[in-house]
């Protein structure tokens, strides 16, 4: 749920209650107000009357006070207190029932005890409070929606730099040289939050791009050592009185070396693609590429008796020479390297797509973490880059690289 | 390095900063001179702008430890002959210093010869005794690379990266090479009975006569 549409239930409930008890106290103090009106104007006729019957020395009769009613009963009551009451009478004027605002008091007339009750009409004011109602009713819900539609939009505008910089976040790609679009705020909070994100994004970045110049450099310097151990190795080798057993050492010296310095450029070129530093591109003929890298494979696939089918169709492509080879060669690496002997590659390549498939062990592997650094089965003497920087080259002309298993077929395509 | 490369009556000097290269190319004439882009004081590109301004005539390999397109450019722009990135195997780069020797030298005498082996570079021809011997292309390359390394223990790696590049990494596995190699013995023994190719205790081979 948004945080405009908690304020929102928040506000409506808080809206709706004050409102309510307002209401209620608004109309008990309306009616109050006018039952006193009412009984000041009772009042004036009761001391009106008093006033006729002191001067007259009658009791006057009812038609004389218009639309009231007055009543006389005579009674033996010694005490009748003066009261105020709401009542219903008949008028003879209207038809139904009226209701109307009573007062009864006693008083003496020529030594008889009397009763009397004046009603007066209380419609009148009963049709205010209505009236009053009506206007404070609609008065309510104008409030109410407005407040809901300013809620609606004001805030939604209010919102409208962090969804900016939410989306900024979201689109946040730690290699990419973009920097961030500061989002255009008047709010102090908002500013603040901008600046902040502003400065982790901007620090990270150079963390990260701090990194990648360390793994550059150490992978270079690497290098010098590498050669020399090469150099030493290929000068020792020369030596005529070693044993078989120097030997076998040494060769293991050499396959470590070797491992070493592949790893290294393996590093190296993720740098460079990361980097975009490989940016020359040219028109190629995939197919024709393919056709090259088999016949460039054949010795290693003969080796392992390994049949290659492939359906190249003509697909142009421009990219860059050095990268499209090193997709190439890490995807055959790879199906040549986890195949069995007497296996099948099969190579599909139609307009929209490339697929390698190849047999190899029966499990499907872990597709999620396959295209991740240093992920390799657990007999591949590989680094675990191949795949990596195949995902990378991938991403650099924007392809989408898929892995699939499918009938004992490990299937790695690739969308152009 | 010194050691490797100073066989075959070979004179081989070394000097471990830009300076010292460029004293000793002023009062020096060489043949060949191998140049490590990276110096402690300078970058060796100086070396090669130093080599233009004299218009001298020694051939240059660059050796660097940055595989990167533009200095391979830059490099071979100001005058070198080819560009080797490290790390590298010597007998890698004993070859290609006899190659780029041979393209130095001139067109006059384009062949190379290895006892009764005859090689026309030109035709990438094989004549063994008079008889020509038909060779594929990996092994008519590998039969360059041992001939160029004459003498010495080659390791598998080193032919391994020479003919299939190092980008082909097929982790020690070198089956594939193993009958490459064969295959060239063989042919070999048909038409000579003297067995060069030799192989060295499982690390790899040597071409010699001895």
């Amino acid at each position: 749920m948004k945080l405009a549409s908690h304020y929102n239930r928040v506000s409506i409930l808080v809206t709706l209650s004050v409102l309510f008890v307002g209401a209620i106290i608004y109309f008990f103090a309306i009616n109050n107000i006018a039952a006193r009106l009412l009984d000041d104007h009772l009042s004036e006729e009761v001391s009106e009357l008093l006033g006729y019957i002191n001067a007259r020395q009658e009791l006057p009769n009812p038609v004389d006070f218009d639309d009231d009613q007055t009543k006389f009963i005579k009674t033996s009551q010694q005490q009748i207190p003066t009261r105020f009451y709401d009542t219903v009478y008949h008028s003879p004027k209207k038809i139904g029932d009226i209701s109307g605002r009573a007062v009864e008091g006693k008083l003496s007339f020529k030594g008889q005890s009397y009763k009397f009750i004046i009603i007066i009409s209380s419609e009148s004011a009963e049709y205010l409070v209505q009236i009053i109602g009506i206007i404070t009713l609609l008065l309510m819900c104008g409030l109410f929606g407005v407040l809901f539609l300013a809620n609606k939009y004001f805030l939604n505008g209010l919102w409208r730099p962090f969804y900016k910089m939410v989306a900024n976040l979201k689109s946040f790609d730690l290699a990419s040289p973009e920097k961030f679009t500061p989002a255009d705020t008047q709010v102090t909070e908002f500013i603040e939050l901008d600046a902040a994100v502003l400065s982790m994004a901007n620090r990270v970045k150079s963390d990260y791009q701090n990194l990648k110049q360390f793994t550059e450099n150490a992978s270079h310097e690497m290098m010098t050592p590498l050669s020399v151990i090469k150099s030493k190795l290929d000068t020792l080798i020369q030596d005529d009185s070693l044993e078989q057993e120097q030997f076998d050492q040494i060769n293991d010296i050499y396959s470590a070396a070797g491992k070493l310095s592949r790893l290294n450029q393996s590093l190296l070129l993720l740098v460079k693609i990361e980097n975009n530093l490989i940016t020359e591109t040219e028109e190629l003929d995939m197919g024709q590429l393919i056709a090259d890298k088999i016949r460039q494979f054949q010795e290693l696939s003969a080796s392992k008796a390994i049949v290659i089918n492939s359906k190249p169709a003509g697909k142009l492509v421009k990219v860059s020479k050095y990268l499209i080879d090193i997709l190439l060669n890490n995807l055959f690496s790879n199906a040549i390297r986890h195949n069995v002997s007497g296996g099948t590659i099969n190579i599909y390549l139609t307009e929209g797509q490339l697929t390698f498939q190849n047999t190899g062990a029966t499990l499907a592997l872990d597709g999620d973490k396959i295209f991740d650094r240093f992920q390799k089965g657990n007999n591949s003497e590989g680094a675990g880059l191949g795949l990596t920087i195949v995902k990378n080259i991938c991403n650099t002309y924007n392809w989408a690289l898929r892995y699939e298993f499918t009938g004992d077929l490990h299937a790695f395509s690739v969308q152009f | 390095m010194l050691t490797y490369l100073s066989g075959d009556n070979n004179v081989c000097e070394s000097c471990t900063d830009l300076a010292g290269a460029k004293a000793k190319l002023a009062c020096y004439n060489y043949d060949f001179v191998l140049l490590d882009i990276g110096l402690p004081d300078g970058e060796g590109f100086e070396v090669l702008e130093f080599l233009k301004a004299e218009r001298r005539s020694e051939a240059v390999i660059i050796i660097s430890a940055r595989n990167s397109l533009d200095d391979r450019i830059k490099g071979l722009d100001i005058g070198a002959d080819d560009y080797l990135v490290k790390p590298f195997h010597l007998a890698e780069l004993k070859s290609r210093i006899l190659a780029v020797f041979r393209r130095k030298a001139g067109n006059n005498n384009n062949s190379l010869i290895f006892n009764e082996i005859s090689i026309d570079l030109d035709g990438r021809n094989v004549t063994i005794n008079g008889t020509e011997v038909v060779l594929t292309r990996k092994e008519y390359d590998m039969l360059l690379y041992l001939i160029a390394n004459k003498g010495k223990v080659i390791a598998k790696t080193a032919i391994a990266e020479h003919l299939w590049g190092d980008e082909i990494d097929m982790h020690d596995n070198f089956d594939f090479l193993y009958s490459h190699v064969k295959n060239l013995r063989k042919k070999i023994l048909d038409a000579t009975p003297n067995d060069y190719l030799k192989s060295v205790y499982g690390i790899g081979y040597k071409f010699t006569d001895r």
